[in-house]
């Protein structure tokens, strides 16, 4: 600022009349840019306005409610149902990311920095199952874990999905990147390989682990399919397939929004609190 | 010597868990997939080869080719407006100065969410007393029933997806445009191009591979959608939006015809491998 205040005056005028001639072209950009942001969100904004209504009230698009109220999500959290299904997604999510982290840091290691027998081939059949769609070996996935009695139960909804070959290749080209002396002035000391996994690898890769755990937890908390066809009770039903069981018939529509409300909190979390981490990483991995 | 001899027992033992997971849960059920495609496997487990009366079936159902067009449809109505959506959103965001960290985030913020939410909330935008007709009765217009008509329940289904989704695509294109030198772009200012030309003639040859690579993505996962159809439509109004995957769904877990849902995921595999066998191609010619 104190430079700009010490400039002869034409000059300013003419940085003035630059930042004007900028702000003309560029303002109907930014008034469009704004527009589609708002378009953007309002569905969040009325699902939030119809779940904060009271129960049978007139609300949005009709008028604006008179009042905004707790009750529908209060009433919403203690259902029994609804904190089943939440435990459950948390139990889902949560389990998921601890062991798909560990498993393909791992993997992600041996990969890059190990040599190993029928290492290449190993690796290139990750990729190529890459190529089949989940949905195309539902069947046979389902037949699989019901002969081996695990619908409805934990670890059939929870063990399948652990294969994840996005991750275990994201580690291994993050891995690839690290110089091999860190590795090989930790085994001339005499760590065991074990430690140098936790001690080396671990640490170096926490930026690309933390990444990782954010999208293992949006994925497993949003993921629907799988969910369904496992958990055939409220015992293993994840929050996604619980909210489909419910309907406008049977419920106010205030107590429904309630309910995809509150499931969207957790994201809506993670989006505050890491939304530049998420923005980066994708534009950085292209991590769907 | 003795790092040598002991690397390849540890590399695979890293490897391991990984490994099991992927032979169990990945490619004994991508096998299983083709295997089970020749069988009239039911719900008891029981079956026969039946050769391939499955692939026969399939081309004799008239459904079977009422969902490949149902679902060639909405991926040629999704993925250009997707691509228009993120192109348009993410050119703004390039431009603009102003705030551009929170819009950004406005309009990213759905991508964290999930389909079926997506699904919940635009259900009841499309409803006769929801949002959208809330607002055309204010104009004295509508109602129209989005998700009862034939011919506007695709498109209603696609818009539900691209706001759900747009927002990977629109950071990957971003990161594109970023990465074009600006250099260039003053080169052709000072030339005289004016902002169409410098859009058509060094923007986009150079933002080519993004798009492409942002075609190929929303492509293959149009033809996974099933979530929204599941919340939203239930495959209707008279199967108007019975998706391929939604065949897998009804034909495994509605008639539990393991063998023959099974079969409609072979088409889905043909069709994902398809769309990647391109993007290998063109990817290959254009590195020669």
């Amino acid at each position: 600022m104190t430079i700009t205040a010490s400039r002869p005056a034409t000059e300013l005028s003419t940085a003035q009349a630059a930042r004007r001639r900028r702000w003309r072209t560029k303002g109907p950009l930014a008034a469009l840019l704004a527009l589609l942001s708002l378009l953007t969100v309002s569905p969040f904004a009325a699902m939030f306005i119809v779940a904060l209504s009271p129960e049978g009230e007139p609300t949005v698009p009709r008028q604006w409610p008179d009042s905004l109220t707790l009750d529908n999500i209060t009433r919403v959290l203690s259902s029994s149902g609804f904190a089943t299904w939440t435990v459950n997604s948390l139990v889902y999510a949560l389990v998921s990311v601890v062991i798909i982290l560990l498993t393909s840091s791992m993997a992600g290691y041996a990969f890059a920095k190990k040599r190993f027998p029928g290492r290449e081939a190993m690796f290139w059949t990750f990729l190529a199952t890459m190529m089949v769609p989940f949905q195309a070996t539902l069947i046979p996935t389902f037949v699989l874990v019901n002969s081996l009695s695990g619908v409805d139960t934990f670890w059939g909804l929870i063990v399948p999905t652990l294969a994840n070959s996005q991750a275990v290749f994201l580690m291994r080209q993050f891995i690839l990147g690290l110089p091999d002396e860190l590795f090989d002035a930790a085994k001339v000391d005499g760590a065991s390989e074990w430690r140098v996994y936790w001690t080396i690898v671990v640490p170096l890769t926490k930026p690309i682990l933390a990444t990782l755990g954010v999208f293992v937890f949006l994925w497993h908390w949003n993921d629907f399919l799988w969910p369904l066809v496992v958990g055939q009770s409220d015992a293993t039903r994840t929050l996604t397939v619980g909210l489909t069981t419910l309907r406008t018939e049977e419920l106010q529509l205030s107590v429904l929004m309630a309910s995809a409300a509150v499931s969207v909190l957790p994201c809506l979390l993670v989006f505050f609190l890491l939304q530049r981490y998420l923005v980066n990483s994708i534009a950085m991995t292209g991590l769907k | 010597m003795r790092q040598r001899l002991r690397d390849p027992v540890t590399g695979l033992l890293f490897v391991l868990p990984v490994l099991v997971l992927f032979l169990i849960f990945r490619i004994f059920p991508s096998l299983g997939a083709a295997g089970m495609s020749l069988t009239n496997w039911n719900i008891g487990g029981e079956w026969d080869v039946i050769g391939a009366d499955n692939y026969a079936r399939l081309l004799d159902d008239v459904n079977f080719w009422l969902s490949l067009r149902v679902t060639l449809v909405y991926v040629a109505i999704y993925v250009p407006l997707t691509l228009l959506v993120a192109l348009g959103t993410a050119l703004l965001l390039n431009q603009v100065v102003f705030m551009r960290g929170f819009f950004r985030g406005m309009l990213f913020l759905p991508y964290v969410t999930s389909f079926v939410l997506a699904g919940i909330i635009w259900r009841w935008i499309y409803e006769f007393d929801g949002l959208i007709n809330g607002l055309l009765a204010k104009a004295d217009l509508g109602p129209v029933a989005f998700l009862e008509q034939t011919a506007l329940v695709l498109p209603a289904l696609a818009v539900v997806s691209v706001w759900k989704g747009f927002g990977y695509s629109m950071l990957i294109l971003l990161a594109g445009l970023k990465s074009i030198p600006s250099s260039y772009l003053e080169a052709a200012t000072v030339d005289g191009a004016n902002p169409w030309q410098r859009f058509r003639r060094i923007t986009l040859p150079l933002l080519k591979p993004t798009i492409f690579f942002v075609v190929v993505i929303e492509t293959i996962s149009a033809f996974q959608t099933f979530d929204t159809v599941y919340v939203m439509t239930g495959g209707g109004p008279v199967r108007a939006t019975y998706t391929l995957i939604f065949g897998i769904y009804d034909h495994g877990f509605r008639s539990f015809d393991f063998g023959y849902a099974a079969t409609w995921g072979m088409v889905l595999f043909a069709i994902v491998l398809i769309v990647s066998l391109i993007q290998r191609r063109f990817l290959d010619r254009g590195n020669t």
